[in-house]
């Protein structure tokens, strides 16, 4: 079995909490409309990798991490500087440091490279991610990281909500808003140095993303919907790693980022009450159910107008009346009784004629009308 | 002295109360936005217990204002007394009921849950609302006739159910003043008579109440006192006082100057 | 002369960068200023799925080929994302964050089954090396010249004459959108054709700069602009300005600290950012603070008042 193999343990293990991280401190960014945060702080990160190599002077991963932490940490507060005193928006503040970021970050890495006699290698596995190259050492930094945010998140979360929100009230509570904005921003990047060994800088983004999209659709409350993210994170995280060990040659970041956006896609389809199919049937079927009321008052008014209860409608009037065929509405009609089909002349066409019931059923449904 | 109330949170706060007669006390207050003033020189007395009402033509800066008194925007000049102290000492005693369109309707939370968010501040860090906390925030929907909807989604209702929303919020702290920026804009007329009675109510025990109002017409009829205001006070005062023609034209009459000279001195404060 | 100047191998290598920072910006302008600026992030990833279809269909790693496959991967990147965006479920960035990691993630798959050992890597196409131009070149008249030159530079007359010719429609479907549908300036349609052009750019850059870093061009000196003045033509130069600085100071400094030359160009569009940003004449930083300062002793300026968010 696939489990059973070390190395596969350790790359699912990593991919569950790559997951949960990124699907519940992700949904914070995403619910303040700051879901590219991701993409820019893992580019972001890359320098701060690089730092803490040339200080560690190896592949220390807790000195990886913590370089990669502070890097997220100088991009917060330039961001937040760049946001709160100059007249850039968001998105050219985001794309901004992103790619300047990055490119100190490829700086060093060529500086690092350039220097003979260091063993550079595993480097670039974090800006392409690669799971083999995860120890069992490595999950358990990953892990007590994992529990910490997770922790604090809990503990948080009235304030946290709060401050996503509605900021403005959350302000005149007294809270310490721009701060409680820049943990958030800070737990991206928690999210971000957990997942990007496995995935990478590039595809970090849509992890931040597509779990929490994808837990919304399903649930109303913002503590479901973090729990939801967490699952389904963890889902994309372990099915991406098993299905990229089964099969030779695929990397693994890109397998987990296709389960979990199609997750995502597939509850914005699907998702019940929500989904963009379910309310498309559900669109229908009110029109559907439109169309036949409008049709038993039609002929109920008609018939009135004649001064005749058993007056009995021509149904090229009532195509021309609807704008539309509606043979099938007045089919639907005869089998629920609520209308009868007439011979009235042989050469004219088909005339349909109420029923008790249905003469009932369009008065009820005009004295609806009326009230409303 | 120049800076008003910027900093959030509990500073250190002196036993000295200034003008503690007065719900809320204004003095020289000025904020500017980029090169251009949007309040200028602003002297407010609002006295204790009155149904005041804030209005101006568009961009007098009366948001501007609301938000100076709250400390959420920090004022050029001047400084602002509410209650008789600064605003990071009496949060828990002062309610906000903002423009509806500032949230994200579609945020995943139910109509009690925003209510109680108006509990937070008096929970402290950490602490999560309990029963006795659920009990109010259910009393302060009762009083805006929302109880039935505890527990909907916020996205489904409509904008003057959103409106009462927020005013449960504000009520269930249980303020001393309360602050509401155009909450009848854009309700239909039963939510409009509902905000309108439960003001009422809250003056007649003891409240103050600030209301930027959008609708010149119906401020005679609900008001007893009323700021005109176009980036300069135009006029203060009881309504019957301060509701007259002269002021009017000299607030919406097209540009106020921000300095008097001689002959256009608008009526006194 | 001209010869001396081709074969000036370190002018080359700044002209390219040059090429591409005026290039990207032109575009870039634009959409900085619609707030479409992670687009290009978008764009420029997601061309990767492009290139390796395109050699899977057609054999060719580079040339026109691959320009219109750039192009059109970009536009379906786009159009992706406003559906994905347009089922109202989702908001804009959460779309792009969704639809391009996608294309890019199936892109790497491609490479991993069917392309393990062609040159078309991951690390080329997204970092690049300008210091390479000089490996394809190209004979010209008789003169020798980088590849990378004529196509960047064709990029850039492409994006010159569209921006001329159509400048005050671009300028009204940023500020107006509603009013230049009004008007019939078609601001989807040509909305379409900028991001087109900042595809075709893009690709035409990877061989020198590599996706991430044209993202820099593409994004920091049209911001660095914005920050300087308030005219549109402005904004424009004052970006292409930079992009030619950036382009002289990275390769000055990386060539003295032995790295990374294009990296280090797009760094230095960080650090003119930066400055645009402090010591702006209107709007920098320490400008208003400094004014601020002095109007508070001179007591009594209301002009310079910062506000708190």
């Amino acid at each position: 079995m696939l489990l059973s193999d070390f190395t596969v343990q350790n790359v699912a293990a990593g991919a569950a909490l790559l997951g949960v991280t990124s699907g519940v401190l992700g949904a914070f960014a995403v619910l303040r409309g700051q879901s590219l945060l991701g993409d820019t702080l893992s580019h972001a990160a890359l320098p701060g990798i690089c730092l803490g190599f040339i200080i560690a002077g190896s592949r220390h991963l807790p000195s990886l991490l913590l370089g990669a932490l502070a890097a997220g940490l100088a991009a917060t507060l330039l961001m937040f500087l760049l946001d709160h005193y100059s007249r850039l928006k968001t998105d050219a503040i985001l794309g901004s440091v992103l790619s300047v970021f990055f490119a100190v970050g490829v700086v060093l890495l060529t500086w690092i490279q350039g220097q003979a006699g260091t063993a550079h290698g595993g480097l670039e596995s974090f800006l392409f991610g690669q799971a083999a190259a995860i120890l069992r050492g490595d999950l358990l930094l990953i892990g007590s990281i994992t529990v910490a945010a997770l922790a604090l998140v809990s503990l948080f979360l009235k304030e946290l909500k709060v401050t996503v929100f509605d900021p403005v009230f959350a302000a005149t509570l007294g809270y310490p808003v721009a701060l409680i904005q820049a943990v958030m921003t800070m737990l991206v990047a928690v999210a971000v140095v957990v997942g990007l060994q496995l995935v990478g800088v590039v595809l970090m983004a849509a992890m931040i993303i597509a779990p929490a999209v994808g837990a919304r659709q399903w649930v109303n409350r913002l503590e479901h919907m973090l729990l939801l993210a967490a699952v389904l994170g963890a889902v994309a995280g372990v099915s991406g790693a098993l299905v990229s060990s089964a099969q030779r040659g695929l990397s693994t970041g890109p397998v987990v980022v296709l389960v979990a956006c199609g997750i995502a896609f597939f509850s914005i389809l699907f998702a019940p009450g929500r989904g963009v199919v379910w309310e498309r049937q559900n669109r229908w079927r009110s029109s559907r159910r439109l169309r036949t009321r409008q049709l038993l008052t039609t002929m109920l008014r008609l018939s009135q107008e004649h001064s005749d209860s058993d007056y009995a409608t021509e149904e090229g009037m009532l195509n021309a009346y609807m704008g539309l065929g509606t043979r099938r509405a007045l089919r639907r009609l005869e089998s629920d009784g609520l209308i009868k089909h007439v011979v009235h002349m042989p050469e004219e066409g088909s005339h349909w004629m109420l029923t008790g019931a249905g003469r009932e059923a369009a008065e009820r449904v005009l004295r609806e009308l009326g009230r409303q | 002295m120049a800076g008003g109330s910027g900093r959030l949170g509990k500073g250190v706060e002196p036993a000295v109360r200034h003008e503690p007669d007065l719900a809320v006390h204004v003095e020289d207050l000025t904020v500017s936005y980029h090169s251009a003033p949007v309040l200028w020189d602003i002297d407010l007395d609002v006295p204790p217990g009155v149904l005041a009402a804030i209005v101006g033509p568009n961009g007098a800066g009366k948001s501007t204002l609301i938000k100076a008194i709250l400390g959420l925007i920090r004022p050029a000049a001047g400084h602002v007394y509410v209650l008789g102290r600064r605003i990071g000492s009496v949060r828990n005693r002062v309610g906000y009921v903002p423009q509806r369109s500032t949230v994200d309707w579609d945020f995943p939370t139910t109509v009690i849950d925003v209510v109680m968010m108006g509990l937070y501040g008096q929970l402290g860090w950490i602490r999560r609302p309990g029963r006795e906390h659920r009990r109010r925030s259910l009393a302060a929907l009762a009083q805006v006739g929302m109880e039935d909807f505890a527990t909907r989604q916020i996205s489904q209702l409509s904008g003057g159910q959103q409106q009462r929303v927020f005013l449960a919020r504000a009520l269930v702290q249980d303020a001393d003043l309360y602050m509401l920026d155009e909450p009848m804009a854009g309700v239909d007329a039963t939510t409009e008579r509902i905000i309108i009675d439960l003001l009422r109510q809250l003056v007649a025990r003891g409240k103050t109440v600030l209301v930027v109002h959008h609708d010149l017409q119906t401020v005679t009829d609900y008001f007893d006192w009323m700021l005109i205001l176009n980036v300069r006070v135009i006029a203060q005062g009881p309504v019957g006082e301060v509701y007259t023609g002269e002021n009017l034209k000299a607030a919406y009459g097209g540009r106020v100057a921000l300095l008097r000279d001689a002959g256009t001195k608008p009526a006194g404060k | 002369m001209i010869e001396a100047f081709f074969n000036n191998f370190e002018l080359m290598i700044v002209l390219t960068g040059a090429l591409v920072g005026i290039a990207a910006t032109l575009v870039g302008s634009f959409l900085v200023l619609r707030g479409n600026s992670m687009l290009t992030d978008a764009i420029s990833h997601s061309i990767v799925f492009g290139i390796i279809v395109v050699w899977l269909l057609t054999g060719y790693a580079s040339g026109p080929v691959q320009v219109v496959g750039a192009v059109l991967t970009g536009l379906l990147t786009v159009w992706l994302t406003e559906l994905v965006a347009g089922t109202r479920r989702v908001a804009y960035d959460a779309a792009i964050g969704l639809v391009f990691p996608v294309l890019f993630a199936a892109g790497v798959l491609l490479i991993n089954l069917y392309a393990r050992d062609v040159h078309i890597d991951q690390d080329t196409v997204l970092l690049g090396e300008i210091g390479y131009v000089w490996l394809n070149t190209v004979t010209v008249l008789g003169y020798r010249v980088p590849e990378a030159v004529l196509t960047v530079g064709a990029m850039v007359l492409v994006n010159l004459a569209f921006i001329t010719l159509f400048f005050k429609e671009l300028k009204l479907s940023v500020f107006d959108p509603g009013l230049a549908v009004a008007l019939g300036f078609a601001p989807g349609v040509l909305s379409y054709v900028l991001l087109g052009l900042t595809s075709a750019t893009a690709v035409a850059s990877f061989d020198a700069v590599g996706a991430v870093l044209f993202i820099a061009f593409a994004i920091v000196p049209a911001a660095a602009g914005y920050l300087l003045t308030d005219r549109l033509g402005r904004m424009i130069l004052y970006g292409c300005a930079i992009s030619v600085a950036s382009s002289i100071g990275g390769y000055t400094l990386a060539v003295q600290w032995d790295v990374s030359i294009s990296a280090m160009m797009a760094a230095c569009t960080g650090i003119f950012l930066l400055a645009a940003f402090l010591l702006g004449p209107r709007y920098g930083l320490l400008g208003r603070v400094l004014r601020s300062r002095l109007s508070s002793s001179a007591g009594g300026d209301p002009s310079s008042g910062k506000l708190a968010p």
